[in-house]
């Protein structure tokens, strides 16, 4: 390609024909970029996530991350984190007012998770094998993964398929519950291709079913009903069914615009499961180059979801064998402003920082019909990250 | 929602044409990529995932976490 190509990236000119490569394959798991006439490539970061909402929980997570391709058909990638959580979450919803609302009972969480994951994939020629594990480790939660996956370059890579299966084998426990140690065991399938559409765009879709089976149910929250013609209120701890069946539908698009130096990037989610919730996840955004070494990007998601069909903030009678008063799955929608600049060096250093916007609101569903007792949550985060290719 | 995804999907998957290797400079920028870096992505599936019911999509074997 010749140098002065308009729109061409001065930054990478010189792994050109890896960045062809990382193109072509532009999978659903990232793929290192590998520079012509080097053996190793690879590229470490760092992450940390600042999370606050307001009057309720802060959320602190450093993420230490890296991939390296080595020998040119072998790829490790790996990832370790520490989740700090601290503040309040609502934990009981009552009705003592007249209608229900969510309460915090004044128990104040200080929650510490540590996470970990690595995976290997190894090439062969148009195809790719991959094994990778996680770990994850908090007070009340302890997970632990696996998955394969399979994949092919087709049609001189202008498509790939995809098939992964994984497992998870989790157990639930309690901060204030020590006897509580329940299994969790989920299966999952994802089936993806990958479509080059033109030298301008690119499109990707992934279907992801999973089957869960075990303890779903929130050790921490309740749900307090007082009844007019009744004396006594009646208590229910969170109770929901024994299985979570999900279905996962996945599409992100790009399109550069060269008279623009910029890019579109538009995603949607169609997310099913067997509790009867369905949910839409729509985000665009425009990447906008500045110059040679900036670039700034802002977007909007926006997602709505009905309710689950065991959630009620009112414990009718008689009494259901399942029933959640969690606002997370009522009805209602979310609105996430953001905006990302980007500083990348010519010696492969990144800086980047994601500022953003949260605010979950019952108004805020499609087509209205938002849960009574859904508290508008609000919340702002950031995100840094400090890398380098090499 | 899902029947105009679905749609526009298979519009765009029957317009594509072959792209030759010298082709792609374009589809090799950053901003072209279709993710963000692994600790991006980490932070904000962590972000939403925490708050919704819905999730998953990208990946399999990532593991659960209690987020209470």
């Amino acid at each position: 390609m010749a140098a002065t190509d308009p729109g061409e990236d001065r930054t990478t000119r010189s792994g050109a024909l890896g960045a062809l490569m990382q193109a072509a394959l532009a999978l659903p798991i990232l793929a290192v970029a590998a520079r012509a006439g080097a053996a190793e490539v690879g590229e470490i970061g760092i992450t940390t996530l600042g999370y606050k909402e307001r009057g309720l929980m802060k959320v602190t997570e450093p993420v230490l991350w890296g991939r390296v391709q080595l020998a040119e058909v072998w790829e490790i990638e790996a990832s370790g984190a520490v989740d700090i959580v601290t503040g309040a979450s609502p934990e009981l919803v009552t009705n003592l007012s007249g209608k229900p609302v969510q309460s915090v009972t004044g128990a104040s969480i200080n929650d510490r998770r540590t996470t970990g994951d690595v995976k290997v994939t190894r090439r062969f020629g148009d195809y790719a094998l991959a094994a990778s594990t996680a770990r994850s480790n908090e007070e009340d939660y302890h997970s632990k993964s696996w998955a394969v996956e399979g994949r092919v370059d087709l049609n001189q890579r202008n498509t790939t398929l995809v098939a992964s299966y994984g497992e998870s084998h989790d157990h639930v426990g309690s901060s204030i519950d020590p006897t509580l140690n329940a299994p969790r065991d989920t299966r999952e399938y994802l089936f993806g291709v990958t479509q080059i559409l033109s030298p301008l765009d690119i499109v990707e879709s992934t279907l992801t079913y999973s089957r869960g089976h075990g303890d779903y149910n929130d050790p921490y929250k309740l749900t307090l009903t007082f009844y007019p013609d009744q004396v006594l209120p009646t208590l229910l701890p969170d109770t929901r069914p024994d299985h979570r069946d999900m279905l996962a539908w996945l599409t992100r698009y790009r399109r550069h615009f060269p008279a623009s130096d910029a890019t579109l990037q538009a995603e949607y989610r169609y997310f099913h499961d067997d509790w009867g919730i369905t949910a839409h996840t729509l985000e665009v955004g425009w990447e906008q180059r500045m110059g040679e070494h900036w670039a700034v990007r802002p977007g909007l998601r926006y997602y709505t979801q009905n309710a689950a069909d065991f959630y009620a903030p009112v414990i009718p009678r008689p009494t259901p064998s399942v029933l959640s008063s969690d606002q997370r799955l009522g009805a209602f929608g979310g609105l996430s402003p953001s905006l990302r600049v980007t500083w990348r060096g010519g010696d492969g250093w990144k800086v980047e920082g994601t500022a953003g916007y949260v605010q979950d609101s019952a108004s805020f569903r499609l087509g209205g019909n938002g849960s009574e007792a859904f508290a508008t949550l609000r919340a702002v985060y950031g995100i840094l990250t400090v890398s380098r290719a090499f | 929602m899902k029947r105009a995804a679905a749609l526009a999907l298979l519009a765009a998957l029957s317009a594509c044409t072959t792209v030759a290797p010298y082709q792609r400079g374009y589809l090799a920028r950053p901003d072209m990529a279709l993710g963000a870096d692994p600790g991006t992505t980490r932070a904000l599936d962590k972000t939403f995932d925490a708050k919704e019911a819905a999730r998953g999509g990208a990946s399999v074997g990532g593991g659960g976490c209690g987020c209470n």
